[in-house]
């Protein structure tokens, strides 16, 4: 579950990236979330994610208020999240397999299980073949596929995708969207920010929509 | 606990793999390290060297107790009786030397026989030759009793034949003095270096650090590499400082024993006792660690 009361988010004294914002998501929803560039939604998805804190508000996260949360304990809350940014943020010195290892390595998982579900997580984003490359030798696209599979090893709860099919032609984009939709329908809540009306239109539940920190809730429908 | 302990497999591995990656900055840092550790751990193999050659020659440290001319016989005996009652326990014998067996005994050698037959009377005094006891500080013992008993009435002078033992050992403790402030020199290196070697690669690793803590790493983990990074240069740079001591072992040997020879007296260099040498080296792989969890500290927090 993931609830927003009364969410602001400004930087400095700047203004409101976002301005009091309110949802509710349930367990096991695929849900979108649209606007244009500059609207908030890498923010919205950062502060779900718990990378950063709302200026004000609460923002629970299974169960968790995100700004009660101690230093300590916040990673745990982080490994239950599945994150796909923007930029892919990947470990450029070490191949596709060690990039996928890591939120494993993290968890203090036993090599080989981590090892099965590492290669797994390859196969499903379509890099199988490609473990023993440096992230500089795959594509933008494949480097994408690389973070969404870093992403999806750990078995979150919740995913978290911003702009996830940006640098993929269709049948990627395709392929990728079915990999979502595969996990969220295992119970997996799915938070995608896109604008690719297409995509939303044929696999959105529920659509959020951010413009100028303004937030509207177009339950069921896609923008 | 397997967990704990694939986790420090984990940060080993990452640290070793984060020194092969830079490996000529690493092995600077190592050499400079080792290099500065190879000189106190040479001053200790001086001074545990030194040690026993001190005890060996200060194991009969003798005094002479010249006396008055005025003395007579019964007095001389009344000053061996008091020397045996009030320090037995120091002594490990005293006896009387007439001036005419000292004479004589002078006499024994060519070289001084011509010279005595020059003068008209005997001019040695009555002397009481006390040879003392072994003990840990042989020359502070010896100066001690020398100087209670020159107040001595009979008594006119002190000759502490143990005066070059006494030398020695305050060379041994200026060797000592030095080597402390060497000591306090290494751990300010060592934790200079390392902190600095951290720092750089917490500034390198900026990246790692940010996607580790994206997908939920706590900051022990974060930070658990470069402690690994820090305890595995001071392990290293222990390593090669032994390498470079014991090397050095050879014509320093060569050297000190033929000057060694020259008094006559047999010497030779070896490495401090393993234990020793196990202690220094845990200190330095601690102080790298240390090194590193006040950089990691510092320099991780974006």
């Amino acid at each position: 579950m993931i609830e927003f009361q009364h969410v602001f988010k400004s930087y400095g004294r700047g203004r409101n990236i976002l301005a009091d914002v309110n949802f509710r998501i349930e367990p096991g929803e695929f849900i979108f979330v649209s606007g244009p560039s500059g609207a908030g939604k890498s923010t919205l998805l950062k502060l779900v994610g718990a990378l950063e804190p709302a200026s004000r508000g609460a923002v629970t996260v299974n169960g968790h208020r995100i700004d009660r949360l101690s230093s300590r304990t916040l990673p745990y809350l982080r490994r239950t999240v599945g994150l796909i940014l923007q930029d892919a943020h990947l470990l450029f010195d070490r191949n596709a397999f060690d990039n996928v290892l890591l939120p494993l390595a993290v968890q203090g998982l036993e090599p080989s299980m981590a090892a099965t579900r590492a290669r797994a997580a390859i196969e499903k984003v379509g890099l199988r073949g490609k473990e023993g490359l440096l992230p500089i030798e795959l594509s933008g696209g494949e480097q994408q596929r690389l973070a969404i599979a870093r992403a999806i090893v750990g078995r979150p709860a919740i995913l978290i995708a911003d702009e996830p099919t940006a640098n993929l032609d269709h049948d990627s984009a395709t392929h990728i969207m079915d990999v979502f939709r595969d996990f969220n329908q295992v119970g997996v809540t799915t938070l995608i920010a896109s604008h690719d009306t297409a995509l939303m239109a044929r696999y959105a539940q529920r659509t959020l929509h951010i413009d100028a920190g303004r937030f509207s809730d177009l339950a069921g429908v896609p923008a | 606990m397997k967990r704990w302990l694939r986790h420090h497999r984990y940060a080993l591995r990452v640290a070793l793999r984060r020194l092969r990656l830079h490996p000529l900055s690493s092995l600077a840092n190592i050499v400079v390290i080792s290099l500065m550790l190879a000189v106190p751990i040479l001053g200790a193999a001086v001074l545990q060297s030194s040690q026993p050659l001190a005890r060996q020659l200060a194991v009969a440290p003798e005094l002479t107790l010249f006396l008055s001319p005025d003395t007579t016989a019964a007095q001389q005996q009344d000053l061996l009786t008091r020397l045996r009652d009030q320090a037995g326990d120091q002594i490990a014998a005293a006896r009387l030397l007439p001036r005419a067996q000292a004479m004589a005994q002078l006499r024994s050698d060519p070289t001084w026989a011509r010279a005595l037959d020059a003068l008209g009377e005997n001019p040695l005094p009555d002397a009481l030759i006390v040879t003392l006891k072994d003990s840990d500080a042989p020359a502070r013992q010896a100066q001690a009793l020398a100087d209670a008993w020159a107040k001595w009435p009979g008594v006119d002078h002190v000759q502490l034949d143990s005066e070059w033992v006494r030398r020695l050992e305050s060379l041994l403790s200026f060797v000592r003095v030095g080597l402390g402030l060497l000591g306090i020199a290494v751990i300010v290196v060592v934790l200079a270096t390392v902190f600095n070697t951290v720092r750089l690669q917490a500034l390198t690793q900026r990246e790692e650090i940010a996607v580790a803590r994206l997908v939920g790493a706590t900051e022990s983990f974060v930070r658990r590499p470069f402690l690994y990074l820090g305890a595995l240069t001071g392990l290293a740079a222990s390593l090669l400082a032994l390498l470079l001591a014991w090397l050095a072992m050879a014509p320093l040997n060569t050297l000190l024993g033929r000057f060694a020879r020259s008094y006559g007296i047999d010497w030779t260099l070896h490495l401090p006792a393993t234990p020793d040498l196990l202690l220094s080296g845990l200190l330095i792989i601690l102080l790298g660690a240390i090194a590193a969890r006040l950089s990691v500290t510092r320099h991780t927090r974006f």
